[in-house]
């Protein structure tokens, strides 16, 4: 009882206030700290298989000698197919599939994106597993031009060559599908809504042989021409759309497969140099952050994860000694585990930071960082709102010795409160109660929300040559409107400091609570978000014009538009290219990376950025 | 037309009246795969049959019968899916085929509802442990009583006391263990006659398999009853993969030298080959692709007429057919020579070889009256929808047909949102419909529909469902892949079967993943909350019943004998003061 009433007097105490920036800085340390640490062997554990069904390397491979010469000849009838268009490649390839014995089907697609026009032809054939009963299926894929754009005539070549040697074995327990996508991303989109049937008819052809529940999708890309290259690693690719993973086990599945049955290293992240020191597995793990904030897809496997379809691809990098033949036995070997699955992959992680090909870091390591970023906000929100509920004028402390004489002259200016036989003696502005003016800054926080809706429709809806304008207008249109916003206030003589404080408060309060949420579904972007956004919570309203203009241009430089156009010089990257990007990531893959950035990251900088430039008019 | 002409004939062959009889049918299909149809077919006058004289009825199914006052029956094992599309027409027009696992129907003799559940389980209780099957969990929850898509194929004398169970088991892994007492149960016993080819690695190897048992009374137009007892195994099988020895079943890649090469290629070589499509039809013999010999014929059937000519292939006359024998054989040619029977030898192996040829004319594959292909749309663990395709190929008649769902309970379908839509027509092609809806835990969902879908028609059937979250003991207890919903059946009324049997087709079963919890952390709580109540019902009842003074407080005693008597006596006073 005793601890209760000192902790309500301790509510009253000025001091009190003073906490919450120390303890959000606190946070923000602590929480960009303990990502540096996650590197480290005793925050990271070694990977291992959870599923005991899935056995990988123990069984024999056969793909060799004669599959050999076929593999060759089938390359010879991908490399003669580049120059062909769409109809005559989807024959050739339906051709060879069918030659095979199996069912074999097209589906056209089409996506208008920035005025651009996405449309190719799926090509997919359906093993119908010999002890399957169509209940579940597994996909194995080669996109006809991998990410770079270069045409996969290994890739599919080996899927073709694989469907001839699967279709001799009678072990098969799901159906087995081999999909030749038109592209990398759209292409498997495409086929993937439509075996859901989540597409749109329109544009989307639907698709005529179906199979069970898919259960795994492995992708190969090994570009390599008619006369092949031989390669020293893999490459295994994992970040799904909107950062969502596959199940960790079919990742270490991959790895062990490779690494430990057929002797070829694994890489990951575009690390292609890896000597597990701390600075490595730092910047793989940073690596794997941006790119999962980011949420684009990263190869054909991406758009399967949404799914919840399990999805690598397996990347050829690198001049080394292993041939086509390995890869083809590596494949085999992993679709030998998939078929060994009883249950879909459910007993291994999928959330998880990758280090290198054989260590992680699990969501409960990881995520208190994050959501320590986001708890820095609402703390500050928090302190924000009952600051705006207080008098502005702190009465002075009566213990404080300074200003003595001040202090007599005021002695008179208390309360004398009873409470049943307690009397007690206050100052009386510690009694005084302000009100709070909340339609200003309601008003504010939810207009500067909605006006975020005007550059995400612009940006996913304009042609793609107007699309450098636009984005350049946007820029110096953002840099300017705080000003101006600031500005057109201060001639009403608006915000007052309580409503400036408020404005902050429900800017911060909506940013902490968005980032803590978005932390469990994609940790990277809620991260990446809350570090560029940490300098809202230290600016505050001032009258002080040096602050202001510090504060101005500290908040012009995190600027959203600003940031992105120098991570893409900083990444060297075209800006229209990654506009492109964005909005095809939009219209074909469901991708919500904008959402974030101009629902959630520009309103609480637009929101920060009016307060602080407010000094500079008042 | 060829294949309708071989069918009938076939079936004419089979409609002559004996004690016993089996043929074995053998097709050739596309894609170097390979139709073997057997059936073997028993009979016992009626009388013999109350009176347990059983002699080519086996006495174990028999009794059975009997027992659960079980009239007519139908029990399907199947594995796999007929790809209508490559291999055509169903054998018996789908009339002697399952769903995907286990399926069994029956008309059951009693007074009312209740007693002919109470004989039905007695009845599934029974063939379960005679057929090694799970076919005692065909509880209430997984029966049905179909109205439309099943008509009794017997003469049943009064047909007001039958009662219609049907139950489906779609996750049951038909295997050799059923296979073993389904050849007890014929008279040769697998030992002699066409059923000595069926082994169950080749059986279970198939593309496709479907093994059946059909018991029904049949009576004569003078008042003659008589049980009869079809047993039927057909398979598709790959030719290439069956050829394989057993003990070498490993598909290795063949030796380069014997792959025959496109040398047209430009690009052909001694490291490049393009492999050629084989256009001629491949050679297989009876042992290669059963696996073992044909032990000559059954002493049990007809030693003369169309009865003995128990082995026929369905092949265009051109295609060479050697018989391999000691004994004396006799081939039989029907249907302008596309159908080739043949007596076989007693007591002498047989086999039928076929070489390698080329081919100049196909045979003529029947068009199934519908294609039917069923999936679940959507994805997450809260909802889904199933659509159903079905489509028409014919270019002149319409198809009218009966499509019965059963549905487990945790699948709850929305009946309003059930639509059927036929290509180019906003014509509501529901007849009829018949719904019973789920009860929780008691029964599933049980929908047929009468439909007419109109000549090169396309009907799509659509309704959306939720998924129910089951209680955690309802899971199986092994691992869970999601539950299985049993086939539709699909029952073509119109155009009308030639028989009694009708015609149906059934779409492959659907996998059903519900929201699982994981069962391995129940587990784990278990044992840390068991470590955590261990180690605090130590420490309070420790705490309970020790009393714990300090080491200084105890009374110095002296030890030995003396000490321990001194102890004992100051307790009891203890005790006493209290």
């Amino acid at each position: 009882m005793a601890l209760l009433a000192t902790l309500l007097a301790l509510r009253k105490d000025a001091r009190i206030l003073k906490i919450p920036p120390y303890l959000s800085a606190f946070c923000i340390i602590v929480g960009v700290v303990w990502l540096l640490i996650l590197p480290l062997n005793e925050y990271s554990r070694n990977t291992y298989v959870s599923e005991n069904a899935l056995l990988p390397g123990q069984v024999h491979t056969y793909f060799t000698g004669s599959e050999h010469n076929v593999f060759r000849a089938y390359r010879q009838e991908v490399a003669a197919l580049a120059g062909s268009s769409v109809d005559q490649r989807s024959k050739r390839l339906s051709e060879i599939f069918q030659s095979n014995n199996l069912k074999v089907a097209t589906q056209k697609y089409s996506y208008q994106a920035s005025g651009r026009n996405i449309s190719n032809e799926n090509v997919y054939a359906v093993l119908q597993g010999p002890r399957a009963d169509a209940t579940e299926a597994v996909v194995m894929m080669a996109a006809w031009r991998n990410m770079a754009g270069d045409i996969n005539h290994s890739g599919v070549a080996l899927v073709l060559s694989l469907a001839r040697y699967f279709k001799r074995w009678s072990l098969w327990s799901k159906d087995v599908i081999f999909l030749i996508p038109g592209d990398s991303t759209t292409g498997s989109q495409a086929w993937v809504d439509a075996y859901h049937d989540s597409h749109s008819p329109d544009t989307i052809e639907p698709l005529s042989i179906k199979s069970g529940a898919l259960q795994g999708a492995v992708a190969v890309d090994y570009p390599a021409g008619p006369w092949g290259h031989r390669y020293d690693k893999l490459h295994i690719m994992y970040d799904g759309v909107n950062g969502q993973l596959p199940n960790l086990d079919l990742f270490n599945t991959a790895v062990s497969i490779a690494s430990g049955q057929m002797g070829i290293g694994c890489t990951l992240q575009r690390m292609w140099k890896h000597d597990d020191s701390y600075q490595e597995r730092l910047q793989t793990m940073l690596r794997g952050m941006i790119s999962q904030g980011l949420g684009h897809a990263t190869g054909p496997h991406s758009s399967f994860i949404p799914y919840h379809v399990d999805a690598i691809t397996l990347q050829t990098v690198g001049d080394g000694w292993h041939d086509e033949m390995s890869l083809g036995r590596t494949v085999e070997s992993l679709f030998r585990s998939l078929n060994n699955l009883l249950e879909h992959l459910h007993q291994s992680f999928f959330f998880y930071l990758l280090l290198q090909a054989n260590r992680f870091v699990s969501i409960g390591t990881y995520l208190p960082s994050a959501m320590l970023i986001a708890m820095n906000f609402s703390i500050t929100s928090i302190a924000l709102w009952v600051l705006s509920g207080r008098s502005i004028t702190t009465p002075p402390n009566p213990a404080s010795t300074s200003n003595k004489d001040k202090q007599e002259k005021e002695k008179a200016d208390v309360t004398v409160v009873k409470k049943d036989s307690a009397v007690a003696i206050v100052p009386t502005k510690s009694l005084e109660t302000v009100e709070r003016r909340l339609s200003l800054p309601l008003t504010f926080v939810a207009i500067s929300h909605f006006l975020g809706l005007l550059p995400l429709y612009l940006f996913n809806n304009t042609h793609e040559s107007y699309l450098d304008p636009i984005f350049y207008a946007i820029l110096g249109l953002t840099g300017i409107l705080p000003f101006a916003t600031a500005a057109i206030l201060q001639s009403f003589r608006r915000p007052t400091p309580q409503e400036s404080n408020l404005i902050q408060c429900f800017s911060l309060l909506l940013l902490g609570m968005f980032l803590s949420a978005l932390a469990t579904l994609n940790f990277s972007l809620s991260f990446l978000v809350g570090i560029l956004t940490t300098p809202l919570t230290f600016i505050r309203g001032t009258k002080n014009k040096i602050f202001a203009i510090i504060g101005s241009v500290i908040l012009a430089i995190l600027n959203p538009v600003v940031v992105i156009r120098a991570a893409v010089f900083f990444f060297g990257m075209d800006l229209r290219q990654v506009l492109v990007q964005a909005a095809e990531g939009w219209h074909v893959w469901g991708l919500w990376t904008q959402v974030v950035v101009w629902l959630v990251w520009w309103p609480a900088w637009f929101a920060g950025s009016v307060v602080v430039s407010g000094g500079l008019f008042s | 037309m060829l294949p309708f002409l071989v069918l009938l004939l076939f079936n004419a062959l089979l409609a002559y009246a004996t004690d016993y009889e089996e043929r074995l049918l053998l097709r050739p299909l596309p894609r170097s795969a390979l139709l073997a149809s057997f059936q073997f077919r028993s009979n016992e006058s009626s009388t013999s049959f109350e009176q347990q004289n059983f002699r080519y009825f086996p006495r174990s199914l028999g009794q059975i019968l009997q027992h659960a006052h079980t009239k007519e029956l139908h029990l399907r094992f199947s594995v796999g899916r007929w790809d209508a599309e490559s291999w055509g027409q169903r054998q018996w027009n789908g009339a002697r085929e399952g769903g995907t696992g286990v399926e069994l129907w029956a008309w059951i003799e009693a007074d009312d509802e209740e007693q002919a559940f109470s004989r039905w389980l007695t009845l599934t209780n029974t063939l379960s442990g005679l057929f090694c099957a799970s076919l005692n969990f065909i509880d209430a929850t997984k029966t049905i009583r179909p109205v439309m898509t099943f008509s009794p194929e017997g003469d049943h004398p009064n047909p007001s006391k039958l009662h219609l169970l049907h139950g489906t088991l779609p996750h049951e892994v038909v295997c050799t263990e059923n296979l073993t007492p389904f050849l007890k149960l014929l008279p040769c016993k697998g030992k002699a006659g066409v059923s000595s080819l069926l082994d169950g690695h080749k059986l279970f190897d198939a593309s496709w398999q479907t093994m059946s048992i059909d018991v029904r009374p049949v009576c004569e137009e003078n008042g003659d009853c008589s049980l009869e007892m079809e047993q039927s195994v057909d398979m598709v099988l790959d030719i290439d993969r069956s050829k394989r020895p057993r003990d070498n079943p490993i598909p290795r890649p063949l030796p380069i030298e014997d792959i025959e090469c496109d040398t047209s290629k430009y690009y052909n070589g001694h490291d490049t080959c393009f492999p050629l499509d084989k256009q001629a039809d491949p050679a297989w013999t009876l042992t290669e692709v059963f696996g073992r010999p044909l032990r000559g014929a059954c002493p049990l059937t007809d030693t003369e007429g169309p009865n003995s000519h128990t082995v026929c292939i369905n092949t265009p006359p051109e295609r060479t057919v050697n018989a391999n024998t000691t004994g004396q054989y006799e081939e039989h040619r029907y249907a302008s020579d596309t159908m080739r029977c043949y007596k076989l030898p007693t007591g002498s192996d047989i086999d039928l070889e076929l070489p390698e040829q080329q081919m100049t004319t196909g045979l003529v594959l029947g068009t199934p009256p519908l294609y039917a292909a069923r999936a679940i749309n959507g994805h997450g663990q809260e909802r889904g929808s199933v659509q159903a395709v079905i489509r028409n190929p014919s270019t002149s008649t319409a198809v009218d047909f009966v499509y019965l769902e059963a549905l487990p309970w945790f699948m709850k379908p929305y009946l309003h949102t059930l639509r059927a839509q036929v290509t180019g027509s906003s014509e509501n092609p529901i007849k009829e419909t018949y719904y019973r809806p789920a009860v929780d835990r008691r029964r599933g969902t049980h929908i047929e529909l009468k439909l007419t879908i109109p000549a090169g028609a396309t009907l799509t059937i659509t309704y959306d469902f939720d998924k129910a979250i089951l209680r955690y003991t309802e899971y199986p207890p092994d691992a869970n892949r999601g539950f299985d919903v049993a086939p539709a059946v699909i029952r073509v009324l119109n155009p009308q079967s030639s028989d009694r049997r009708g015609a149906y087709l059934r779409t492959t079963s659907l996998l059903l993943p519900l929201p699982t919890p994981d069962f391995s952390m129940p587990y784990n709580v278990i044992i840390l909350t068991s470590t955590v109540m261990a180690l605090g019902f130590g420490n309070i009842f420790n705490l309970l019943v020790r009393r714990f003074v300090g080491a200084d407080e105890v009374p110095s005693i002296g030890g030995g004998l003396i000490g321990i008597l001194k102890a004992k006596v100051q307790r009891i006073r203890g005790r006493f003061s209290r």
